[in-house]
């Protein structure tokens, strides 16, 4: 649906079908932004000799041969020619763009895409990280596909578990929608370890966009939205195989396969084993860097393509078991204090998924989508002398309408959507159930005037059975000032229900207690965002420039308060201002062909009120710089790729009532990661050697009172930098693509 | 801190062996051969596939006309063996054929009787 909008953004519009085998349209070039008629260019249908050439207005009229192709090759002198497909754009009027080609001499340009790159034609502000991006951190999971991004940051939620969560515009990861092929997934009880969940080699590409998003996924994307695309049972590699292993004596294995039965049927297989069995303590503070981790990932789907409809369906699988804690701790024994400090996490996760789309036959541009997703989550698990149980069923289903309104230049969306969320919780002698239903309704409306301006607004109104009404207002504009400058402004609304004992699992892993002082309510938020983009053009290359702005403000937030209390952590509603600024400058360049160099640099101000204080939000780094290095040998044999990042200081949680010896400092220093990798291909594989936290940069003391894991200050959950040193790693893709 | 040491060393040596690769003075020839690809997937796995054949220094496929141009050394192959590797990739080489069987196992879309896109 999104290549819809692209391509009529791109090339056409359309008017109502006056002559079925009769086409008109006009052809076009773009001068500063402008639209502007290219006389005399070739209009001519495909294999045939039929054609014509355009008016003095750029215009053309010609009647189609009924046997040849329903495509027109449009040329020009010194003008990338393009084809265009009757059946895609319809036959009324047909609006085609050609590309001036600077050089005539050049054929063609050649130009490797930047593989992490802004897209031009989004009206949202969207960064897509694709395969190339992806294999540049052949490790192992979605935790590591960020680090060529500056827009998103992977940390560490504690010392012992394992676990990393992201943040966008210094805003915990649990504010960013996550979604799978455009399905909001990886919420509640999967928050801790979801970036665990997405093996490195199922993904085609992640689409990351910050900011207010689109109502057609719901409510809940209040900094950003993040889109994971899996592959595809009808594109790419036949199939591929990856094996990873690395000094620390962690292995995985991926194999994905696919199948095309028929024309119109196709199935693929995606499955995933890791196995960390190896215990490693380089800080001697007698708990492992790193867990034990045992996991297992299936994943089947299948996807039939017709004339009009299209399905797709699969089913998923997961489990893990993670094991973390002291070095002497054995699982088998009983978890008492004799025993030692251990951590127990198991995880089964079940997904399956449906989706149609079928395209009206009689109405161009118009489609029906469904969506369904069903999740089943069940997690047991100790953290010391706490034990934590829960389970969650979830339904989502979103029924769409995508059409338009006299013309493409007037396109919208609309649908209703239903979604349950059933939580069971027990931890230690406390138990919580909810279960929440949320039905509602969205339209959102898509202008473009085909030059230069594309605006989105969408409205949803929903009905929570738990919060009442949700009104969810969003906005998206795109205005191209140039052809080379690109403006961008978003404003929206967000909410979401907060699962405080799934989302801060690194509380139990503490001495401190959990207190709720009052029932929670619903958080929400505004966001505002501008973004800017400038193309230049120095020498054959394009240096692209983007800075952006976010603002987001917290109208309600559930605040998780340590800094009252050595021993209790409050938690309750939001009572006063909580917000982030966040300015990010990015400059992305080629100096050499196939060297790319990135360079960022963002400043984060969040600030939240805790107590009756507002205060810098703890474990938020003031300033994040990166910067990127790539670089690929001519014939794409061997391949290089650096990346530096700056962590700038960041504010820990209060603990001067504890005893001296267990403080932690005020503020964490400032830190850089370096990591690297080296890629070889031949013709069938590529193997590739790398290594993380090239400095070998750690925290020292991760654990505050590590010595008495049981006693009143124990806490591991003082977390602002790496746990575990350098980490060379080494592995081998096998692809089949015949 | 032993690996710190050694990652230089190793990059270092990658580095040598790609250049020691093209010191050596040979002759260089270019060969520009008319295929039978269809589209982008076409020009991928030929312009990968034909990076591996011995002796060649640069590829690269012209989309529009789908015309194949090689440098390559003409010491370590020659015309012929070109369009020969061509044709086993599944493709037309000038007056050469396609190898039938190559040529079946290619995705539908990339086959002599697809409709160009």
């Amino acid at each position: 649906m999104k290549k819809f909008i692209i391509m009529s953004c791109l090339v056409l519009w359309q008017f109502t079908q006056l002559y079925a085998q009769q086409v008109k349209g006009g052809v076009f070039e773009m001068v500063g932004g402008e639209s502007s008629p290219l006389i005399g260019a070739n209009v001519v249908q495909l294999n045939t000799l039929n054609g014509t050439t355009t008016d003095k207005e750029g215009h053309f009229n010609l009647k189609l041969e009924k046997k040849a192709p329903k495509k027109l090759v449009v040329s020009y002198v010194s003008y990338q020619s393009d084809t265009i497909n009757l059946n895609d754009t319809g036959f009324g009027h047909v609006h085609v763009t050609l590309k001036n080609l600077k050089n005539l001499d050049e054929v063609e340009v050649v130009s490797r895409k930047a593989s992490s790159h802004l897209s031009r034609t989004e009206t949202r502000g969207i960064t897509s990280i694709n395969e190339g991006e992806l294999q540049k951190a052949a490790c192992c999971n979605l935790s590591e596909s960020f680090e060529t991004s500056a827009s998103v940051d992977v940390s560490y939620a504690d010392a012992v578990t394992g676990a990393k969560q992201i943040q966008l515009l210094g805003l915990a990861g649990l504010y960013t929608q996550m979604l799978t092929e455009n399905m909001p997934n990886l919420r509640g009880l999967a928050m801790p370890y979801r970036l665990g969940y997405v093996p490195g080699s199922w993904m085609e590409s992640i689409q990351v966009s910050k900011g207010t998003s689109s109502v057609i996924n719901g409510y809940e994307a209040m900094a950003g939205q993040i889109n994971i695309e899996y592959k595809k049972p009808d594109e790419g590699e036949k199939m591929l195989l990856n094996l990873y292993g690395n000094q620390m004596g962690k292995v995985e294995g991926n194999l994905n396969t696919r199948f095309e039965l028929n024309e119109r049927w196709s199935t693929m297989v995606l499955a995933h084993a890791e196995y960390n069995g190896t215990k490693h303590d380089d800080n001697d503070d007698t708990f492992l860097d790193d867990p034990l981790v045992q996991q297992v990932n299936f994943f089947n789907r299948w996807k039939y393509k017709g004339e009009n409809l299209r399905l797709q369906f699969g089913f998923k699988y997961l489990t893990e078991n993670r094991q973390g804690g002291q070095m002497n701790f054995d699982p088998g024994k009983n978890h008492d204090t004799e025993n030692g400090y251990g951590i127990g996490v198991e995880t089964d996760r079940y997904e399956g998924f449906l989706k149609m789309g079928y395209i009206l036959k009689n109405k161009d541009h118009s489609s029906i989508g469904f969506q369904n997703q069903v999740v089943y989550h069940d997690v047991n698990s100790f953290y010391g002398l706490n034990v934590y149980d829960a389970d969650q069923f979830s339904y989502y289903g979103n029924l769409m309408l995508q059409s338009y309104i006299n013309d493409t230049r007037h396109q919208y969306t609309t649908g209703i959507s239903f979604s349950l969320d059933n939580y069971t919780q027990q931890l230690n002698d406390t138990i919580w159930m909810r279960d929440e239903q949320v039905t509602g309704a969205f339209f959102q409306y898509t202008y473009s005037n085909f030059k230069n301006l594309n605006i989105i607004t969408g409205l949803r109104l929903d009905y929570n059975n738990l919060y009442g009404w949700l009104f969810t207002p969003r906005l998206h504009a795109k205005y191209n000032i140039n052809e080379h400058n690109v403006l961008r402004l978003s404003f929206g609304r967000g909410y979401r229900t907060a699962n405080v004992i799934a989302e801060n699992t690194s509380v139990l892993a503490t001495s401190k207690n959990i207190r709720f002082l009052e029932d929670l309510d619903i958080e929400s938020s505004w966001n505002f965002g501008l973004t800017y983009a400038a193309y230049i053009d120095i020498g054959a290359k394009e240096l692209v420039l983007t800075a952006d702005y976010f603002y987001t403000n917290f109208n309600n937030q559930v605040i998780l308060d340590r800094e009252e209390d050595p021993f209790i952590v409050y938690i309750y509603n939001l009572d006063g201002q909580s917000y982030s600024n966040s300015i990010q400058l990015e400059a992305q360049y080629e100096p050499i062909d196939r060297f790319e160099l990135k360079l960022a640099f963002r400043y984060n101000d969040v600030k939240t009120t805790i107590g009756d204080e507002l205060k810098e939000k703890p474990f938020v780094s003031k300033y994040i710089g990166l910067l990127s290095a790539s670089y690929q040998t001519n014939l794409k044999k061997w391949q290089f790729d650096m990346n530096l990042q700056l962590n700038g200081d960041q504010r820990l949680p209060y603990t001067g009532f504890n005893p001296e010896i267990y403080r932690s400092p005020d503020r964490s220093p400032v830190y850089a990661i370096l990591n690297a990798q080296v890629t070889k291909y031949f013709k069938r594989w590529d193997i590739y050697i790398g290594g993380e936290n090239l400095t070998n940069y750690k925290q020292n003391n991760p654990v505050i009172q590590a010595d008495q894991p049981f006693g009143e200050y124990f806490d591991s959950s003082m977390v602002w930098g790496p746990v575990s040193g350098i980490k060379v790693y080494a592995g081998i893709r096998f692809t089949i693509n015949k | 801190m032993k690996i710190i040491k050694i990652i230089p060393v190793i990059l270092l040596s990658l580095a040598a062996l790609q250049m020691n690769a093209q010191d050596n003075k040979v002759k260089i020839d270019t060969v520009s051969i008319q295929t039978s690809a269809k589209c982008n997937d076409c020009k991928e796995r030929l312009e990968h596939d034909m990076a591996f054949e011995k002796g060649v220094k640069a590829v690269e496929l012209d989309s529009e006309t789908k015309i194949l141009t090689i440098v390559y050394k003409n010491n370590k192959t020659t015309e012929e063996k070109l369009k020969i590797a061509i044709t086993k990739i599944g493709y037309d080489a000038d007056e050469m054929p396609a190898d039938q069987k190559a040529h079946d196992r290619l995705p539908a879309c990339c086959q002599k009787d697809a409709e160009p896109h």
